[in-house]
């Protein structure tokens, strides 16, 4: 591509170039500093029911800082590397407001093991390979004759990410991603499925005929009774209520404000044994994967939920420091311009493999209004995607509309087991989940 | 150029400042700079459209080249788009009572803090408040001609109590967000509330789910005017043929009480002074009495389908326009609250909202209460918590039954398609026949 007149597209050495100084007049003026900058490129198109609509190519930097002076971390970011002195001078300030906590020092540098987790050299950035996944999307969704694409969309990126500190550390990774997403439709009935890989390797056709099932076998849905039944959540719906409940409970500042439900059961049996949950980031691949997190700190295997016990919670150095803990190596950023929070890099489920559509139960593939879950108490109401039911492994009679209420801690106390396929979304990486005796509002 | 039918550039550069105060800690205080610019340019058929970060605008052969590197985007499109002719009228931004930027770090971290420790009382065990605030530049032009500039600066904050009693754990918030200057002063009475709400929480119960005649508030029946109506209203979502609303223009899908409008000419949350393809903006009335009178449009979505008025495309600072809701309603009826007390009977009054959801193609949406409260004989009874309403769009909107006369909007975001824009929405009280409440409680 030519893209010649965007100040944007900084080569990796200029960014090194411009951190060096950055960390060169910072260090004048406070005790420690850090500096990430991110630059990235993509290109997607979209459909509009069978033809492409768009085409789209970005182009982004962002330059992060942050200075910790006596215990008082400050922070700024601009997208405009020119203007790094003005985000210096920000960051400053900003720590002069912060109120002053322990504090340890950021990481030293760390004997790393050198490559890209999840990068793939055979990812161009090319408008036509855009185009040639979405015309696999199509192909797919034809498998289905009353299924029409509604929309869809296929994207390729690069990114790079540089990480540098004043004690010497001048980490750098780069990632690729390639997405698709279709949305199908038949009468009224709509059908969603997306996938993504660092690599060339996922199979546009397969999410469209996905999609395009979801769509054609929810019509017709007959009515179902407000009662209770055993409920099957996808892969996704049950990723909807793990990002949403059980993933905030495990971050070590919410356990330590006050805000987990988790935070009195650390080393206790709180799920069903067959529940277990952890952070991989050291996964071949994975959209997550990196050997060190967003402050430098090298990053390993957490077991967060080990046989029902919850193991661990995690924590980025500020919260660390402040609750006499260590890093787990579990800071995330939201791009250069994101602030530093905890998070996770491979979510993954484990615990034993079952049958688990064999009795009948209520099939769920995602949720609507997941977010509107008490992240606190864990209760969640929800409407239910494609809820359909299933028995001896297959798919049967469509539900037209069903609500489910419960609690998410409460749920996974007890489960009906895990399905055998493990199915990777972004960088969660579970299977679907028999719940047993789930109260469903129908109609 | 002569395939070149259109370009326009949208360029967005400001400032976001933010402060984060959590049991009394300023965890982060400071500002960030953001300068992002996207570039349309409609080719034969479609659209090529580039995102620059730190965008100058170039000027003779470089611009031409920056256009000509779109069209290069725009050669793999297949869909013909043609655009509606526009209408331009720059309305003033509205004025406002204390520049947010005009008063310094320090004190609006002091103000801050106050909200956050009114939000101090017995039973709770962590405060957290946040404010965020974020000055935009924008300036748009296109082939035609056209050059528009607007400033507008939006802040706000949140307030967040948790309360906690042998192992059970709620929250209560409040929430406060304007573009007609800073609201920090004398707010600590939110603060109280928040935790109010958190403290009583621990002893409401769950709702019982099923069908039961529901009084939703002025800010609970905005976001179901936004849910249920709003999105599906979208244009780019009917000519998808991904709204349950396409074909129905002229045809009566709800109670006659019932009127709904998206103006973004309101000086509310979601205001625009003019939209983001430079097109005058003007209130449109989605159903008037009952009946489906238009669609909302950008230039694009109303060349493809009619029914309806542009002005309605937004965007995120660097993201292309597509069609969003601004400050959407519903308008006053004439009963009064008491009025519908009684017309109630037993049922259940909804408080406030943890968002919603909507399948627009499906027509099922859903949306999250704060809370509620049975009322039993026109009463207000015992204090529920955790219920969420959901419920098929065509049936639903013939369940209002009684619309009051308290109008009130209550500003928010909303995201669609990666991007989140400010928005407001407002009703007066409603009450619904026939709502399908969910909840796991067996009262």
């Amino acid at each position: 591509m030519v893209l010649r007149t965007f100040s944007s597209r900084m080569r990796w050495w200029v960014a090194v170039e411009i951190i060096e100084r950055i960390l060169a007049e910072g260090g004048k003026r406070a005790d420690e500093v850090e500096v990430i900058a991110v630059s990235g490129s993509s290109v997607s198109a979209d459909l509009r029911k069978r033809k492409v609509s768009h085409a789209h190519e970005t182009r982004d930097f962002g330059l992060g800082i942050r200075t910790i002076r006596n215990g008082r971390i400050g922070s700024s970011s601009t997208s405009d590397p020119a203007r790094w002195e003005q985000c210096l001078e920000a960051a400053l300030a900003s720590g002069n407001l912060a109120t002053p906590q322990e504090w340890g020092g950021l990481p030293e540098p760390a004997n790393l093991p050198r490559g890209n987790l999840s990068f793939d050299e055979k990812v161009s950035l090319d408008p036509a390979t855009a185009g040639q996944l979405l015309q696999g999307i199509l192909s797919g969704v034809e498998t289905y004759e009353c299924a029409e694409v509604t929309s869809a969309s296929a994207s390729l990126s690069v990114s790079e990410m540089t990480l540098a500190n004043s004690h010497g550390i001048l980490y750098s990774d780069r990632k690729t991603d390639v997405s698709v997403s279709a949305e199908a439709i038949c009468g009224q009935s709509t059908g969603f499925e997306f996938d993504s890989s660092c690599g060339m390797d996922i199979d546009p056709a397969a999410v469209g005929k996905r999609a395009a099932f979801l769509a054609t076998h929810s019509v017709n849905g007959k009515d179902v009774l407000t009662g209770t039944c055993d409920v099957i959540l996808s892969p996704l719906a049950f990723a909807q209520i793990l990002g949403q409940v059980i993933v905030p409970a495990l971050s070590g500042r919410n356990v330590n404000a006050g805000r987990s439900y988790l935070a009195p059961f650390l080393g206790q049996q709180v799920f069903d044994p067959a529940l277990s949950l952890y952070d991989d980031p050291h996964i071949p691949r994975g959209l997550g994967s990196s050997y060190w997190d967003a402050e430098g700190v090298p990053t390993r295997r957490l077991d967060f939920i080990r046989e029902g016990t919850v193991g661990c919670f995690a924590y980025d150095l500020k919260t660390a420091y402040r609750y006499g803990k260590e890093s787990t190596g579990s800071a995330v950023r939201g791009g250069a311009g994101g602030a530093t929070s905890i998070g996770s890099h491979n979510l993954v489920v484990g615990g034993p493999r079952t049958d688990i559509c064999d009795e009948r139960a209520l099939y769920v593939e995602n949720l609507i209004g997941a977010h509107t879950a008490n992240p606190m108490s864990g209760d969640f109401s929800v409407e239910l995607t494609n809820p359909m039911w299933v028995e001896n492994g297959t798919y049967g009679e469509p539900v037209r509309k069903a609500m489910l209420a419960g609690n998410a801690f409460a749920l996974l106390k007890e489960i009906g087991g895990l399905g055998k396929e493990t199915r990777v979304l972004g960088s969660m990486r579970l299977p679907a989940i028999r719940l047993n005796s789930q109260h469903i509002i129908g109609t | 150029m002569t395939d070149i039918r259109y370009w326009d550039v949208r360029h967005v550069a400001g400032q976001s400042t933010h402060i984060d105060i959590d049991n009394g800690v300023v965890e982060s205080a400071g500002t960030s700079f953001f300068d992002k610019a996207v570039l349309r340019v409609l080719g034969t058929k479609g659209w090529g459209v580039i995102q620059i970060d730190n965008f100058t605008r170039p000027s003779g052969a470089a611009f031409e080249e920056l256009i000509r590197s779109a069209a290069n985007l725009a050669a793999i499109t297949e869909e013909s788009v043609s655009l509606a002719p526009a209408t331009r009228r720059i309305l003033p931004v509205p004025d406002v009572t204390e520049d947010p930027r005009t008063v310094s770090l320090e004190e609006k971290t002091e103000l801050l803090s106050a909200i956050e420790r009114a939000a101090r009382r017995e039973g709770v065990v962590n405060t957290r408040a946040t404010y965020t605030e974020r000055a935009e530049e924008v300036r748009f032009e296109d082939s035609s001609g056209t050059d528009l500039s607007c400033e507008t600066c939006r802040s706000g904050y949140n307030v967040l109590a948790v309360a906690s009693r042998n192992g059970a754990i709620q929250m209560g918030y409040e929430r406060e967000h304007s573009l007609r200057g800073l609201n920090l002063r004398g707010k600590e009475e939110k603060g109280r509330s928040a935790a109010d709400i958190a403290v009583a929480l621990l002893d409401a119960r769950p709702a019982k789910g099923g069908k039961m005649r529901a009084i939703l508030d002025p800010e609970l029946a905005g976001v179901f005017a936004h849910e249920a109506v709003g999105h599906a209203s979208e244009g780019d979502l009917v000519q998808e043929g991904n709204s349950i609303l396409a074909g129905k223009v002229g045809e009566t899908i709800g109670s006659p009480l019932l009127t709904i409008v998206d103006d973004p000419s309101l000086p509310e949350f979601g205001f625009e002074p003019f939209d983001a393809e430079g097109v005058a903006v003007a209130r449109t009335e989605i159903i008037r009495k009952g009946v489906l009178t238009s669609y909302l449009h950008s230039r694009e979505t109303l060349a493809a389908i009619g029914n309806g008025t542009g002005g309605h495309a937004r965007a995120m600072p660097g993201e292309r326009p597509i069609v969003r809701m601004s400050n959407t309603f519903i308008e006053e009826g004439d009963a009064n609250y008491e009025e519908i007390l009684e017309a109630c009977g037993n049922g259940i009054l909804l408080i406030g909202s943890r968002g919603g959801e909507v399948d627009p193609g499906r027509g099922v949406f859903q949306f999250n209460a704060e809370y509620g409260y049975l009322v039993e004989k026109g009463e207000i009874g015992a204090m529920v918590r955790d219920v969420s309403l959901s419920g098929e769009i065509l049936s639903t909107l013939h369940g209002i039954v009684l619309v009051g006369n308290d109008r009130k909007m209550h500003p928010g975001y909303c995201g669609k398609s990666g991007q989140s824009v400010p928005v407001s929405d407002g009703a007066p009280h409603v009450l619904l026949e026939d709502a399908v409440v969910g909840g796991s409680g067996d009262h």
